[in-house]
């Protein structure tokens, strides 16, 4: 029983961190599109961007709930308290979010696409800043009180570092997109993303640098789990193989390969992840409160276990399914109808 | 204006307006998603094209109301956290864990299927594409399921108790299976299949009164009016069923809904108000027509009640439901509506039996066609008023008898609450008239026969191959 209170909360923080991954990836990429969106410069380009989404945005919406419903049932103390804190960047998201999801409908139908068009790229800049200062609050830690309340103020989360988060998120997010496009299109619009895609990964990297050395600096707390055997040798290797991975992003971008910058974005976004997570871990709001305070009862976490965990292979199937059906590059702004 | 800076009535307003905004698209579309299986597979049945024309054009609305279900949707579930932090992590062992369940069995699916559903007619094999339909179908109908499990188990819990402050599941199985869940769970599913119905009935009369295609819009007319005959005498039935539960399990639901402050006790006549005007403040109806012995004969089928019906004066005012006359009257218009539907749906089969109902005449029944242009809206206002008669009526209990909803709402600066109320207020307004302008644009433009169909070679205008000489034939000529 004892181990059990250990390990169901392990388990589910690694399916959280899974699903977490998981929405990154794809609504990064879904995202960075709609901000790209912005940039295009003719309502045909534009409808293509769109079209590359339409059959998709949905489903890579949803393991952002599914990971919020999972975080509810697994770890409701974190869910409260992080959203409690966090009101004002996770509503930017849902504004941003709302104006996007109903910009695929809208401008398909209207006549005068400018403001769909606008709701659309901005929605989705939105929402990706939301997220942004969403995770960069999180990272720096939550005010609470001997019980788990959060007992800051509103607008903690809005601090140097969490504006640096959210700006190389947003980075990351817009390299992704341009990664998603290259591989989805051709011809002129392709080489448009090949352009934004390198832009992109020199923003990334950059912000990604300045974060790497501003954690230890700004967080006294993470420092020690930083420097110290055995995770030093871990966090030594994330920036070396980081290095590495965009490098070979920047040559597979200059030799004009189709799919290949798309994977090795995949992987940057993975091993970034992979560093967050042993920072963080065993807590879910850093230095605060750990994933065993948070974790809902074990009666809880073994039922979620069957009903959730036995379906991520299904649910990760159909997707796969989905984007099998959807392949290909495409060339026109819209499926048909 | 006191409200203005009092977090939890904001938290209230803001969780009711999303959440009545949110409850316009999916209400339609998981009902309209069986409409478009059944479509489907009469197609895949017949292969006659007007089924498969159909399902394309009832998809068009099908995927405008889709989109703005799913940006309406996710504030809502992340709502629990921002506004209720208190509550969510008191019920977080249950109520988050089916939250997650909906997503992952209901949302995904539903989603994932989407896109083959709308986009992909030429890309997957009929076949392939009707279980993508199922599948939608499935996953929204799935999504009722989880979500009125949740409310019911707000509503009357089960299944464990609470240990400092958080509910601790002992029996999951019976904390699904609450005593609301079954009934709660048909009467939404019946809710949303009625209202499509009358929505889709509508929208086809309209175009029966403009004699714009009546062939094909008799067609789906005659669907939906079969469908009716079943659906909407088994929601009057599953409705009364939901209401003796009630009774039963929330008496202080039961008393707003019939603004009955004094107790009535068991044996005696009980009368049922048919309208009032409760006054909160004297704790009586300031006036009202009754009907002798009505209570009676709606909860037990005999003027006198074996067990007592209890008043609202039983109860301190801080421990029953205010807003009496909302409750009120939100009951009976969802009732009145219910009735109407029945009766619509009543007197439409006796001219279709009649042999009124042909695609040449049925244009002649102006006025029966009006009431269905009338019935189109009718059911999401049933549906909007039965969900106020269920959550206005169980305070001042976010979770029935356990949690007050007082208790129950994060500790935030009121502006803050405020002002995402305001812009929500601005943006739902402007979604709202948003969809129905594009929604009155697809009926206005009507279906598209002319798509190509899945499977069959498009025949090509004139026929270009070489005519071959066949005795005792005419010549190939020209198809079409």
């Amino acid at each position: 029983m004892e181990t059990l209170s250990y390990l169901l909360p392990q388990v589910w923080f690694g399916i959280l961190a899974l699903f977490l991954f998981l929405y990154v990836m794809l609504d990064g990429f879904d995202l960075g599109v709609g901000i790209l969106s912005l940039t295009s410069s003719s309502e045909e380009r534009r409808g293509i961007l769109m079209t590359s989404l339409s059959n998709i945005w949905d489903a890579n919406e949803t393991w952002l709930i599914l990971m919020g419903g999972s975080l509810f049932g697994a770890f409701p103390l974190a869910y409260s308290t992080i959203l409690n804190a966090l009101y004002i960047p996770i509503f930017i998201m849902l504004f941003g979010f709302v104006f996007r999801a109903v910009a695929f409908e809208f401008r398909e139908r209207a006549n005068r696409k400018f403001f769909w068009n606008f709701a659309f790229g901005a929605g989705s800049f939105l929402a990706a800043l939301g997220q942004g200062f969403a995770l960069g609050g999180v990272l720096a830690g939550i005010e609470v009180d001997a019980a788990g309340h959060f007992v800051g103020t509103t607008w903690d989360w809005f601090n140097l570092p969490s504006v640096l988060v959210a700006l190389t998120l947003i980075q990351g997010y817009v390299l992704i997109g341009s990664t998603y496009l290259v591989w989805r299109t051709e011809g002129e619009l392709q080489a448009t993303h090949f352009r934004t895609a390198k832009l992109a990964a020199i923003t990334t990297l950059v912000g990604a640098i300045v974060i790497t050395i501003a954690t230890p600096i700004f967080y006294e707390s993470a420092r020690s789990r930083l420097f110290d055997p055995p995770f030093v040798y871990i966090f030594a290797l994330i920036p070396l193989l980081g290095i590495g991975l965009v490098a070979l992003l920047w040559r597979s971008l200059s030799q004009k390969q189709d799919g290949t910058p798309l994977i090795w974005t995949i992987l940057i976004f993975l091993l970034t992840f992979l560093g967050l997570a042993l920072v963080v871990f065993p807590y879910i709001i850093p230095r605060s409160i750990t994933i065993y305070e948070a974790a809902a009862d074990p009666s809880s976490l073994t039922i979620m276990i069957i009903f959730i965990g036995a379906l991520i292979p299904v649910m990760l199937f159909y997707n796969l399914y989905q984007y099998f059906v959807f392949r290909g590059k495409i060339t026109s702004g819209s499926y048909g109808e | 204006m006191d409200f203005l800076s009092d977090t939890v009535v904001l938290s209230r307003m803001q969780f009711a307006l999303t959440a009545i905004f949110h409850m316009l698209w999916p209400v339609l579309t998981t009902g309209m998603a069986i409409y478009l299986v059944i479509v489907e597979g009469l197609w895949l049945k017949t292969r006659n094209p007007t089924y498969y024309y159909h399902a394309r054009f009832w998809a068009k609305l099908y995927v405008l109301n889709f989109g703005i279900g799913v940006a309406s949707g996710i504030p809502m579930g992340f709502q629990f956290g921002t506004n209720w932090a208190p509550l969510s992590e008191a019920i977080g062992n249950f109520f988050g864990s089916i939250i997650g369940f909906e997503a992952s069995w209901a949302f995904m699916l539903e989603a994932a299927f989407l896109g083959i559903m709308v986009f992909g007619w030429e890309r997957v094999n009929p076949v392939v594409h009707y279980v993508a339909t199922i599948l939608v179908a499935f996953g929204a109908n799935l999504s009722t399921f989880w979500i009125l499990t949740a409310n019911s188990w707000l509503q009357t819990p089960a299944g464990g108790e609470m240990v400092d402050g958080k509910f601790i599941v002992k029996d999951y199985f019976q904390a699904v299976l609450n005593p609301f869940m079954p009934n709660s769970v048909l009467h939404m599913f019946t809710a949303t299949l009625e209202t499509s119905l009358f929505v889709i009935g509508g929208i086809s009369a309209w175009y029966l009164i403009n004699q714009r295609q009546p062939e094909f819009f008799t067609k789906s007319f005659k669907i939906v009016l079969a469908l009716a005959i079943a659906v909407a005498p088994l929601q009057i039935y599953v409705g009364h069923l939901s209401g003796e539960q009630v009774y039963h399990y929330q008496p202080t639901k039961l008393a707003a809904m019939e603004a009955q402050w004094e107790t009535i006790p068991a044996g005696q006549a009980a009368d049922w108000s048919a309208i009032a005007f409760p006054n909160d403040q004297l704790e009586r109806n300031d006036w009202e027509i009754s009907i002798p012995n009505g209570l009676g004969y709606i909860l037990e089928l005999k003027p006198k009640l074996s067990e007592p019906v209890l008043g609202l004066k039983e109860w301190a005012p801080a421990d029953r439901p205010h807003l009496l006359s909302l409750i009120y009257y939100s009951f009976r218009i969802m009732v009145a509506i219910g009735f109407f539907f029945a009766g619509l749906m009543l007197l439409t089969v006796v001219q279709w039996l009649r042999g009124k109902l042909a695609p040449e005449s049925i244009s002649q029944q102006r006025w029966l066609l009006r009431g269905w242009l009338f019935a189109a809206p009718l059911g999401y206002i049933a549906v909007e008023c039965g969900w106020i008669v269920r959550c206005v009526g169980r305070q001042p209990w976010a979770m029935y008898g356990e949690i007050r909803t007082a208790d129950a709402a994060s500790n935030l600066p009121p502006g803050n609450v405020l002002t995402t109320l305001t812009l929500f207020s601005a943006v739902y307004t402007l979604l709202f008239f948003a969809a129905l302008y594009f929604g009155s644009r697809v009926i206005r433009q009507g279906p598209n026969l002319d798509l190509p169909i899945p499977g069959v070679e498009s025949k090509p205008a004139v026929n270009v191959e070489p005519g071959e000489f066949v005795p005792n034939q005419r010549p190939v000529e020209a198809q079409q």
